[in-house]
């Protein structure tokens, strides 16, 4: 970090590489990234397509699959070089749309119950539990972790704002990070799905 | 003979350097592996309390994941490398079904061979940190060391490192209070 700076300062970085939209029938590709602070994130947009290969060809029932293409699923790897422990929490993160409202996270409770309420097999719950991010991760040092986030689709472009504690009693330095101009299938220029691995 | 001292210094320090795990293997606290008793493709049971009394690697993993796939061609180097009287490799497939195994394995670590946990519930019990997960379990039963994430085993501080573990007058102290 540059001396002068308040870690706070300098974690407030914002990072938007996303692609410009693809013309035609081809799918748009958008992958946003972010490094600093000893943290690498990767942040993709899943398209329906993708959803629906993926879970379709893992034996999901077809009720179960249409439940995940109607929501928009965010793939999110990150990469920790830091010495002190940087917790994964989702729930500390907010995806806001263009009109700064909130875009309501669909988290494992609500997975759950949709499950239960499909008669989905415990096999496929099981795969779509390794899937998803975890509510909640003790980063240890070298420690990479991968996963998607399911959000309510928005209309148009929207933006994560992640939060991350740090130190194993949560006490250290907050770090933050902005990813700016995400969107989902439908929801505007852009798009969704870079070709990379599924979660990564 | 001033250089036999050196020598030995040498020596000294490699072994510590040896018993050291290598960055991204954490060690755990000695509890009690969770039972682990699954058949693979072709019905043949393993139980991990049967293997007592070597090193285990217990391996959790999915052909859908990425790290999954970069890392199973280094345990099965790393299976060559390390006879299994030393260090038992017990791969676990979470949740998936005999043809996306088969069709995985077959080409990607043909050599290898997985149980299949088919309802995911035996990879819940033993709660890794994600997909993949590998346990070191000791000859006592007792979880030793966890991978954090993907690993590549056969690299020189990996195999250095398991082979100064599974060494025979190398087993672990009794845990304390386990």
């Amino acid at each position: 970090m540059p001396r002068g700076l308040s870690p706070i300062a300098f974690l407030i970085l914002c990072a938007s590489f996303a692609l410009p939209a693809a013309d035609g029938a081809a799918p748009a590709r958008e992958r946003a990234g972010y490094e600093g602070q000893g943290i690498t994130l990767s942040v993709s947009v899943r398209t329906p397509e993708q959803v629906v290969a993926f879970y379709s060809a893992r034996g999901f029932p077809e009720n179960a699959v249409r439940a995940l293409a109607e929501k928009c699923l965010v793939t999110v790897g990150m990469r920790h070089r830091r010495r002190d422990v940087v917790w994964l929490e989702p729930a500390r993160w907010r995806f806001v749309d263009a009109g700064g409202r909130e875009v309501r996270r669909l988290d494992r409770a609500y997975w759950a119950q949709r499950w239960e309420a499909l008669a989905v097999p415990a096999a496929s719950r099981a795969t779509f539990g390794w899937t998803q991010l975890p509510e909640s991760r003790d980063l240890l040092p070298g420690e990479p972790v991968g996963g998607n986030v399911v959000i309510e689709p928005p209309a148009g472009r929207f933006r994560l704002e992640l939060r991350f504690a740090t130190g194993a009693d949560k006490r250290g330095p907050a770090l933050r990070a902005v990813i700016e101009g995400l969107s989902c299938a439908g929801g505007g220029a852009g798009g969704a799905g870079d070709g990379g691995e599924f979660p990564p | 003979m001033r250089a036999i001292p050196a020598v030995i210094l040498l020596l000294a320090s490699w072994a510590v350097a040896a018993a050291e795990p290598p960055p991204g293997l954490i060690q755990l606290d000695g509890r009690p592996a969770p039972a682990l008793k699954l058949a693979d493709l072709d019905g043949r049971t393993t139980d991990l309390a049967a293997l007592r009394g070597r090193w285990v690697m217990v391996h959790f993993w999915a052909s859908w994941c990425g790290p999954c796939r970069r890392e199973m061609p280094t345990l099965e180097t790393l299976a060559r490398e390390i006879p299994a009287e030393r260090l038992g490799m017990v791969l676990v497939n979470t949740a998936e079904t005999d043809d996306e195994v088969f069709a995985f394995l077959t080409i990607v670590a043909p050599s290898l061979s997985t149980l299949m946990d088919r309802d995911g519930r035996v990879t819940e019990r033993w709660q890794p940190r994600g997909l993949p997960s590998s346990f070191l379990v000791d000859p006592d039963g007792r979880l030793r060391y966890l991978a954090l994430g993907g690993r590549q085993w056969d690299s020189l501080a990996y195999l250095d490192f398991l082979e100064f573990l599974t060494a025979r007058d190398s087993r672990p102290r009794p845990a304390g209070g386990q």
